[in-house]
């Protein structure tokens, strides 16, 4: 079965079961506990009225069970709602521990994340995956356990009475406790793999088309598409009236095998405790009205067992993930800091002779480029979607290794200064992220230790401050998610203000123009070119807007520089560039 | 407590009476079963033999099995109920969306929409199965219970008629407690919550200030706010299911005792005794049922609330009317069409006159009002109010289907969906050949793709397959448009913005044959394309500023000239 050998080979959930052995023990003997109490209630209540039927002389004889019965009505509910207190935070400690791994799986190979999953939100799947895992807890793992605890409790109690009748009891519950749970795996398991299959598709499907919905309309073919999905869903439905029958059977047989456990008790009762109005009859009534509270804790097994395959993707995703988290050999042969420390400006990158491709690729990404920059020149950087923009900033920022040639600044290759790359480096993409905090927050995510004042200072060079005092609660005003609050322009511009207090000397701007139109995008660019006047600047842009502020412009093509040259000169001499700038501007 | 809406659902009231039925069969089952256990215990009491029992015993397997055989055709039947009436919302669900289109998907977000479609139906679904059959069973169970009970012993059956209501309104008072301390503590807890997938999201950027790897405590010490916060709220919030169990627990404690001295006092006997401790626990269970799967239940009910409510929204379906093919001497002219979203101040209003196979020209600022032009003339925004003229044929709106469908819509990013690049292209003309195909392909200059895929036509594309460039996509646009010709009016939304300058170059020699014997609607801020207009439009702040050929508007020295100035900073 799949989900054992998944199992077998985990690493998100196996090591952390020790982590906290006494509180998941704990939380197991308090579940223990809440039946175990339920099962006493009503034990010791038949054991009272049994005896007081057979009329004691004394009230006092049936002063203990009265005070035990007052006991574990009160014991029942108390256990239970600690116990859920305690498997959760458990799980919850669980799951802070898996968090905090997953994030740092993801952060090594943050840059490349968004390029290599392109499609969905790939990153809040993994945050609902380790809510998976919380639920397989919480609703498989604990009641299955504690079903299993409460099994052997009740086999090894009966021992005492009689071996032969323990034996008895061993199978008949092992029927709900063992057997059961596996054939529901068993039966289920293809069925829910299938049923699984079908949502994605149908998932996917309906995503892609309510996203063309209005190719749908205008093509009038809308109801089409309605009763299309609708017979895709029909498998769905046949599937899903499949396994609800099975459940429902399952439900029924296993009410049929508690009905023979009552049966067998009340025999075996009667042959253990013979009498006549008390004596030992008095047990009868006991050991009968038990089975009904316990059986509780058995009937939920099978159920349980059933729901495991809902947690199989989420344990194989996690799996798949960490099996690249081999670290990434480092063949740095000096300290980054240390050689971050010893950089001092002014800056000056170079590119030589650098060619790359990806491991898989046939042919090379980029060849043959040279470059060289001087601290506090503009390159602008223009190119076809594809034609190896996005590879040659992952270059100079030296989050990939060129397969030859050098990217150097001062002489240090980029690549070896790893994470204190930063401290030369920044960038700024086509949406920059904002997190879900407040303006403030957001802002020191460039400079943890900036003052206020200092937040103001950079707010009002990229033409913020005005709008930021006019908020509610100005800097403490929260961006809402994915910087919502803001228009595109402004996200920008809080995003150059980060890059500001980040005070690096090289900038990397990331086609940051794409969807705003030309006059806001004309006072954008000024914007960044009059703010980081001074630092290096590398601009990746698609059209011609702006061009004229930079030093240099190259053209690239299918890996290789087509152009090269300033603005200015370009204009005089080069013939396609003309061309370019005719188109753009039109002919007025 | 029972929504009204499910009532309207077809066979709702036969289900309903069938439930009725069998849960009443049911509780006497559940009586039945107590009677014959106990029977046989109190008979083993007495020192009867075992033999003499298994009458008592194989009726009470029969009785047991029979509760269980009511309860597994309820589901069963409910099951069934639930599927169909699912499938019946979700097909209504869906036609409404696919008929009025991006007015309810972008008012929802479209991943809600899918997410109501699929999952939300599910859990409507799993609402219908449930909640009804626990609602039947509260109501119904226990007071047949409560007579049998009465029977034996009148006072035990009006001490937990009392409890019951005590019961009830402890855990509702509770419950009301809890929910107002939980919801106080839930602005934090969602912060909090979302904390982690923030994080997640913008990993690239902490990569970049080189905060990443410090970010891990963060990460670490969130998530234990998370967790205390987490507890706080579940301590106070299961506080109502705790006061139902101590109760009713207590409650069988206290019929035990209750009993066991009626038994010492010789005022009542083992049979009855036994037969109403046995039974106190199943007076209980109904309502514990009902209060366990109760936020399950929740979760249902709001996305039924959800869906009915876009099932109610209204579509403004305007009179259908019929309209003759556009033409070369057709004549539209629109006066004073008005509208103004929400909150927001600007009212657009827009007066335009459009002849027979003109190229027009829409240009302005963002905010100008351009999008909402093309959207009204889509006919997915309806106007507050308008006069149109089509022929002479007055219309309010363009919502109608004999104008949607002799339009071609290019936007800035044109949907290609998730099928192979010749259904994609054949899209609004499903029966086109394959010479027609190759003929598209070639006028577009889809050729090197269609030589680069692996399957050549055939090839998956689109979202989660091979995914398309930007240029690419728009010349799949162009091809579906040059299929179809019988479609003579194209709207274009920005169709280059998205594009860089070589490929914008490259695709408007693409596209200006395409345009001829066209009614074209041309929205854009790249001003070069205005060369090659007949009519220019200008729009500012949500009005008509400019109207006229590209020649006069340059004489005017107008909104234009001063546009072309704000924009021409290269």
């Amino acid at each position: 079965m799949k989900i054992f050998s998944l199992l077998k080979n985990d690493t998100w959930i196996k090591p952390y079961l020790t982590k906290y052995g006494k509180t998941l023990v704990l939380a197991l003997f308090l579940g223990f506990m809440t039946f175990f109490c339920g099962g006493a209630l009503m034990f010791n209540s038949g054991y009272l009225i049994s005896r007081s039927a057979s009329l004691p002389e004394n009230i006092l004889v049936v002063y203990v069970p009265i005070v035990l019965t007052r006991a574990f009505g009160i014991g029942r509910p108390v256990f239970r709602y600690i116990e859920r207190l305690t498997s959760h935070n458990w799980v919850l400690k669980l799951t802070s521990e898996l968090r905090l791994r997953l994030y740092n799986v993801l952060e090594k190979d943050a840059v490349f994340f968004k390029d290599k999953h392109q499609t969905g939100d790939i990153l809040g799947v993994f945050s609902d995956d380790i809510d998976h895992i919380q639920n397989l807890y919480l609703r498989t793992v604990f009641p299955t356990i504690v079903g299993w605890l409460l099994y052997a409790v009740i086999v090894i109690a009966l021992g005492f009475f009689s071996w032969f009748f323990a034996l008895a009891m061993l199978l008949l519950l092992g029927v709900l406790t063992i057997l059961m749970p596996l054939v529901a795996l068993l039966v289920n398991g293809a069925k829910q793999e299938q049923q699984k299959q079908i949502k994605n598709k149908l998932y996917g499907g309906l995503t892609d088309n309510v996203l063309g919905v209005s190719d749908w309309i205008f093509s009038q073919r809308g109801q089409e598409y309605v009763s299309q999905h609708d017979a895709q869903e029909g498998q769905l439905r046949a599937v899903n009236h499949e396994l609800k029958q099975h459940e429902n059977l399952r439900n029924l047989l296993v009410q049929l095998v508690v009905a023979v456990v009552t049966v067998v008790i009340v025999c075996w009762a009667a042959f253990q405790f013979p009498g006549n109005h008390g004596g030992a009859a008095n047990w009868i009534a006991a050991f009968v009205l038990v089975i009904f509270p316990i059986s509780d804790a058995f009937t939920q097994i099978p159920g349980a067992a059933a729901e495991t395959d809902i947690y199989q993707d989420s344990l194989s995703r996690l799996n798949d993930l960490s099996t690249d988290e081999a670290p990434t050999k480092q063949e740095t042969v000096a300290d980054p800091k240390q050689l971050a420390a010893g950089l001092k400006a002014p800056f000056k990158l170079a590119v030589n002779d650098l060619c790359f491709s990806y491991p898989d690729g046939r042919r090379n990404v980029l060849e043959n480029i040279d470059l060289s920059l001087e601290q506090g020149q503009k390159l602008a950087i223009l190119g076809r979607s594809g034609s190896g923009k996005t590879t040659l900033i992952h270059l100079l920022r030296g989050d990939l290794k060129p397969v030859s040639g050098q990217i150097t600044l001062n002489g240090v290759p980029v690549s070896d200064l790893g994470d204190e790359i930063s401290q030369f480096v920044g960038v700024i993409h086509q949406a920059p992220y904002l997190f879900n905090t407040t303006v403030r927050n957001n802002l020191k995510i460039g400079d943890e230790n900036a003052t206020d004042e200092q937040l103001w200072q950079v707010l009002e060079r990229v033409g913020l401050a005005e709008m930021i005092r006019q908020l509610p609660a100005g800097l403490d005003t929260p961006v809402d998610e994915a910087g919502q609050r803001f228009s595109g322009g402004e996200r920008h511009r809080l995003a150059l203000a980060r890059i500001l207090l980040q005070d690096v000397p090289l900038v990397i701007l990331d086609e940051p123009t794409v969807s705003l139109d030309p006059v806001t995008e004309q006072a954008l660019i000024e914007t960044f070119v009059e703010v980081l006047a001074g630092k290096t600047l590398i601009w990746v842009t698609h059209h011609l807007q702006g061009l004229s502020l930079m030093d240099q412009v190259i053209f690239v093509e299918d890996g290789e520089l087509k152009l090269n040259g300033s603005p200015a000169q370009l204009a005089a001499e080069n013939e396609y560039y003309q061309k370019l700038l005719r188109i753009d501007r039109g002919s007025f | 407590m029972l929504d009204k809406k499910i009532m309207e659902i077809p066979g709702a009231k036969q289900i309903l009476s069938l439930l009725m039925l069998l849960t009443l069969l049911q509780s006497v089952a559940i009586i039945g079963q107590t009677i014959t256990i106990s029977r046989a215990i109190v008979s083993l009491w007495n020192g009867h033999p075992l033999s003499a029992q298994i009458s008592w015993l194989v009726w009470f397997v029969l009785l047991y099995l029979l509760r269980h055989l009511c309860i597994y055709i309820k589901q069963q039947r409910l099951d069934k109920f639930a599927s169909q009436a699912s499938q019946e919302i979700r097909n209504k669900l869906l036609e409404k969306v696919f008929r009025v289109g991006p007015e309810i998907t972008q008012k929802q977000g479209t991943g809600n929409v899918t997410t109501m479609a699929l999952e939300g139906i599910d859990q409507v679904e799993d609402y219908l199965s449930l909640s009804l059959s626990k609602m039947i069973n509260m109501i119904l169970i226990p007071f047949v219970i409560l007579i049998a009970i009465a029977c034996f012993d009148w006072k035990a059956a009006a001490f937990l008629l009392v409890i019951l209501p005590v019961d009830v309104i402890f855990m509702i008072i509770l419950g009301y407690a809890a929910q107002d301390k939980a919801d106080k503590q839930y602005a934090s807890y969602q912060i909090l919550a979302n904390h982690f997938v923030d994080s997640l999201r913008g990993i690239d950027t902490l990569k970049f200030f080189g905060l990443s790897k410090k970010y891990g405590h963060s990460i670490f010490k969130t998530s234990e706010k998370f967790r205390k916060a987490t507890i706080s709220t579940l301590k106070i919030a299961i506080l109502s299911t705790f006061a139902l169990d101590f109760f009713t627990t207590l409650s069988i404690a206290v019929v035990a005792v209750f009993l066991g001295l009626g038994l010492i006092n010789g005022t009542m006997l083992l049979y009855p005794a036994l037969v109403i401790l046995t039974l106190s626990p199943e007076y209980f269970l109904p309502i514990r049922d009902f209060s366990n799967d109760y936020h399950a239940t929740l979760n249902g009910k709001n996305a039924f609330g959800a869906i009915n409510e876009i099932l109610d929204y209204d579509e403004q379906l305007p009179e259908p009317q019929e309209l003759p093919q556009w033409d070369a001497a057709s004549q539209l002219t629109i006066t004073n069409m008005q509208h103004s979203y929400d909150q927001a101040q600007q009212v657009n209003q827009f007066d335009l006159q459009l002849h027979g196979f003109q190229k027009v020209g829409i240009v302005g600022l963002s905010g100008s009002g351009k999008s909402t032009l093309i959207n009204l003339l889509s006919g997915f925004l309806q106007p507050d109010q308008a006069e149109i003229s089509y022929n002479g044929i007055a219309l309010d709106s363009f919502k109608q289907a004999d104008w949607q469908k002799q339009l071609i819509y290019i936007p800035q990013v044109p949907y290609i969906f998730h099928q192979t690049l010749r259904e994609n292209i054949v899209f609004y003309q499903q029966d086109a050949t394959d010479e027609q195909v190759a003929a598209a392909v070639e006028t577009v200059g889809l050729t090197d793709l269609v030589a680069d895929l692996p399957d050549g036509l055939e090839t998956v594309i689109g979202e989660g397959a091979r995914s398309l460039s930007g240029g690419q996509a728009q010349r799949i646009a162009l091809a579906r448009a040059f299929l179809d010709q019988s479609r003579r009016i194209i709207l274009f939304d920005e169709p280059t913005a998205h594009l860089d300058i070589e490929t914008e170059v490259e695709l408007k020699e693409k596209m200006l044959p395409l345009m001829e014997n066209h009614l074209v609607i041309f929205a854009t801020h790249r001003l070069h394309w205005l060369n090659e207009m007949d009519q220019v439009v200008v729009l500012d702040h949500g009005k008509v500023a400019e109207a006229g050929s590209l020649t006069e508007l340059k004489q005017a020295d107008g909104a234009l000239v001063k546009l072309s100035h704000a924009m021409g900073r290269i």
